[in-house]
């Protein structure tokens, strides 16, 4: 048996820590044993802490209990055939009161368990029994929809003291000798999560009379995203390189940890000198990663590991005391948001590079001018059959359909007809297209008359180029501007 | 079928092409000899590297130029596999109708080392049937052992006389008129890129009758990303984390290349100081930190985090005129 098991908590009275949530639960256990039925109860946290054992312990109290959780499949037919029936259907002892309970509903899945919190939301209005759910995030957009029918329960990660009491407890139980920096270690790694910190002292101490600092090597750290957060909230929060070398020890692809870090740097530094240095420490990491990649010697690695963590570290003049709330890049937000449209793209791209010879990079840099020709019917025509561009690809360019031109049975006919509207330009009649153009023109007018000025400065420079300009800043761009125009490199 | 201009007036034989007269002559003595070594065409965009491949392929090939040339370019998966199956299966054939046959990959630098080194060992080992053509923007991107089996050509981005000719030559076969005006405008914003310089030309002249110096600055306009100025001013303003999202937007959503973006924000910056926006002191120092940023992005890290790191660089700096 194992030891999570075996020192389960047998009562309420036993459960560590969270007394608050316990009343509630045995409040709402008692209103439904005298026929008060209640709100459902949602019962949120961290894993560990003990949601799913006071599920457990307030299913003793009633009559009959059921169970899905993450390893049921849990689509809307399966979450009604098993727990609709038996919510209608009653139970013969203790008033007939059955509890449900759903495990990780934070956890049901988008497509395999289609319309999950639909049924659950369907249970909840018609079933005359009591309901426990647990959730692990409560941000999730999956359970948005149930906090509000919900009596939601928040529980919380178990203190680490009660965590090294009850550890020696249990040690003391099994006859096992120990030292008491150890527990207290297991304690502070497992963050709060009773479950993993029982787990791994059995792994240590099974079998054993004593255990020792020598058995913590055993246990690896648990690397999930919450330890690569703590990672960059020590890299942010820090200063102590021995406590960020430390913290930097997880098993992350180093890109994304750059990525975590870069976007969290401005959410915790606040003076722009700190946000500039550690942007410098960013870059020069990225470009290691960048040799790495290229050279395939991932030697360099360490370069950017340290540079990102160390020199982002250090480049704070003290530590900030203040609370910042971290996030994920949104980058990768914005990447998922976008894939439809990056994908139209990128299928327009392969087609005009298939005709015109060039990589998607390079036939992506054509779309604003081809926007610009596709505002032109004619020529719209013309390239969409040019490049064999369906309705919707064409949509990418110009938001109405393309008439077909009445000519465009005869090829004579068609360039003459070109020709014909080539002279008679005006025939733009969408206004929008209109004012915009109105509006861009009186902009380039601007930078006309500056480029007519600069380009006479530069042939005045050509003709006597010893002769000293007084405005020394312009004359330098132009210079640079012939450079560019001339020896581009 | 008109379709666009740039594969209308694409030169149709070697003499056609412009502006890289040095590597044509010595193309042309492949062509009398009637073989070819591994070749490396590398240069900026637009200046003809694709066009030459094609070309002197027609002309080493023959009639029968098509059945016997391969061309890839960075459109197409170009992993591990593609290097061992397309390119071997190509190979593996003697050619018909033609005296070898040849490969022509496009954009080698952006392939991964690991299918560099795999490139490489076909390229010996099919030395008797085919050849092959290699083109990249850079070389110091290819992998050494590829460089040394190749005969490598470096393209120089065309000149503006030579463009104008050849714009010249379009405008007259399409029977329209372009100002002279015109011509330099688009030469200028075109740096050497004879497909930008066409694309242009032909842009300017769908939303005109005449192309004139107003029509291709309105295109260019429009053409360019719009939000970049926006970027710069929250920048400015010490606005950090609203410029860095407009940036990702940018890039991540629209899809304009790092190195496309880095030009934008130093012409902008350009045009800032030239509007007396920006200080001269203020000024140079955003440039000194706009060709660092440019030189990391081209030498292969991630163009999002430095311009991230770029943008930095510009906070508070409105304050400091």
């Amino acid at each position: 048996m194992l030891w999570t098991n075996k020192y389960s908590p047998k009562n309420f009275k036993e459960v560590l820590g969270n007394n608050k949530a316990k009343d509630e639960i045995s409040e709402w256990i008692d209103n439904w044993l005298i026929n008060k039925p209640k709100k459902p109860l949602l019962l949120v946290g961290p894993p560990g802490t003990g949601k799913t054992t006071l599920a457990h312990l307030a299913a003793h109290e009633f009559a009959d209990h059921i169970e899905l959780n993450a390893s049921d499949k849990r689509s809307y037919d399966i979450l009604l055939g098993t727990v609709g029936e038996a919510s209608a259907t009653g139970s013969l002892f203790n008033q007939g009161l059955k509890l449900i309970i759903l495990d990780e509903v934070d956890g049901i899945h988008g497509t395999d368990d289609r319309g999950g919190i639909r049924a659950i939301t369907k249970i909840i209005k018609e079933g005359h029994h009591p309901l426990v759910m647990m959730a692990n995030d409560p941000y999730s957009k999956r359970i948005k929809s149930l906090k509000n029918k919900c009596q939601v329960i928040s529980i919380r990660k178990v203190h680490t003291n009660s965590i090294v009491a009850l550890l020696k407890r249990i040690c003391t139980k099994e006859g096992i000798e120990f030292e008491e920096y150890v527990l207290r270690t297991l304690a502070k790694r497992s963050n709060g999560d009773l479950r993993s910190a029982i787990n791994d002292l059995e792994i240590i101490a099974r079998g054993k009379k004593s255990i020792s600092t020598e058995d913590l090597k055993i246990i690896s750290q648990k690397d999930d995203i919450h330890n690569i957060f703590d990672s960059v909230r020590t890299v942010l929060k820090s200063k102590n390189p021995q406590r960020i070398k430390e913290a930097m020890r997880v098993e992350a692809d180093p890109a994304f940890m750059l990525e975590l870090i870069t976007e969290n740097i401005p959410r915790e530094y606040e003076k722009k000198h700190e946000i500039q240095d550690a942007y410098e420490m960013i870059s020069q990491a990225d470009i290691y990663l960048g040799r790495a990649f290229q050279t395939r010697n991932y030697g360099y690695w360490k370069y950017s590991y340290d540079l990102m963590s160390l020199g982002v570290a250090l480049s704070k003049d003290e530590t900030y005391k203040k609370f910042a709330r971290y996030t994920n890049s949104t980058v990768y937000a914005m990447l998922s948001k976008s894939r439809a449209k990056r994908d139209l793209q990128d299928r327009i791209a392969a087609k005009i590079g298939y005709k015109t010879h060039t990589s998607l990079k390079v036939a992506k840099q054509q779309f604003p001018y081809l926007e610009i020709m596709f505002q032109d019917n004619e020529l719209a025509w013309e390239l969409a059959e040019y490049f064999r561009l369906e309705n919707d690809e064409v949509k990418l360019f110009r938001s109405r359909k393309i008439k077909k031109p009445k000519t465009v049975q005869s090829k004579t006919l068609k360039k003459e007809n070109q020709v014909k509207k080539r002279s008679n330009p005006k025939k733009i009649k969408d206004k929008k297209i209109k004012e915009q153009i109105t509006s861009t023109y009186l902009h380039v007018k601007k930078i006309k008359s500056t480029q007519t000025k600069e380009s006479n400065k530069k042939e005045d420079k050509i003709e006597d180029s010893k002769s000293k300009s007084n405005k020394k800043v312009s004359k330098s761009k132009s210079k640079e501007k012939q450079v560019s125009l001339f020896s581009f490199k | 079928m008109n379709g666009p201009w740039v594969e209308k007036y694409r030169p149709k034989n070697l003499d056609e092409v412009v502006g890289q007269d040095h590597i044509i002559q010595r193309l042309k003595r492949y062509i009398k000899e009637g073989s070819m070594p591994n070749l490396m065409f590398t240069g900026p965009a637009g200046v003809g590297k694709t066009t030459t491949a094609l070309t002197l392929g027609k002309a080493l090939l023959g009639e029968y130029w098509r059945q016997n040339f391969l061309e890839l370019n960075a459109s197409d998966a170009r992993g591990i596999d593609t290097v061992r199956h397309n390119i071997k299966n190509f190979c593996r054939l003697k050619a018909v109708g033609s005296p070898f046959r040849i490969v022509f990959l496009d954009e080698v630098d952006n392939m991964t080392k690991d299918a560099q080194h795999a490139l490489r060992r076909e390229m010996e080992m099919y030395t008797r049937t085919a050849s092959f053509i290699l083109s990249c923007n850079y070389s110091s991107k290819i992998i050494d052992p590829i460089q040394s089996r190749c005969a490598i050509f470096r393209f120089t981005p065309v000149k503006g006389h030579q463009i104008i000719k050849r714009l010249e030559l379009i405008a007259e076969a399409e029977k329209i008129k372009v100002t002279i005006n015109a011509l330099e405008s688009i030469v200028y914003f075109a740096e050497g890129d004879m497909r930008r310089a066409v694309n242009i030309l032909q842009t300017s002249s769908s939303v005109g009758e005449e192309v004139t110096e107003e029509n291709v600055q309105e295109v260019v306009s429009k053409a360019k990303p719009q939000d970049v100025r926006k970027i710069i001013n929250k920048a400015l303003d010490g606005n950090f984390l609203d410029a860095r999202e407009l940036l990702r937007e940018v890039m991540v959503v629209q899809g304009i290349s790092g190195e496309d973006l880095v030009t934008q924000i130093y012409q902008e910056i350009a045009q800032m100081a030239r509007e007396g926006l920006l200080g001269e002191e203020v000024y140079v120092d955003l440039i000194e930190n706009i060709g660092k940023y440019d030189f990391r992005i081209r030498e292969g890290s991630n163009p999002r985090i430095q311009l991230e790191a770029l943008l930095t660089k510009f906070l508070f700096k409105a304050n400091a005129k």
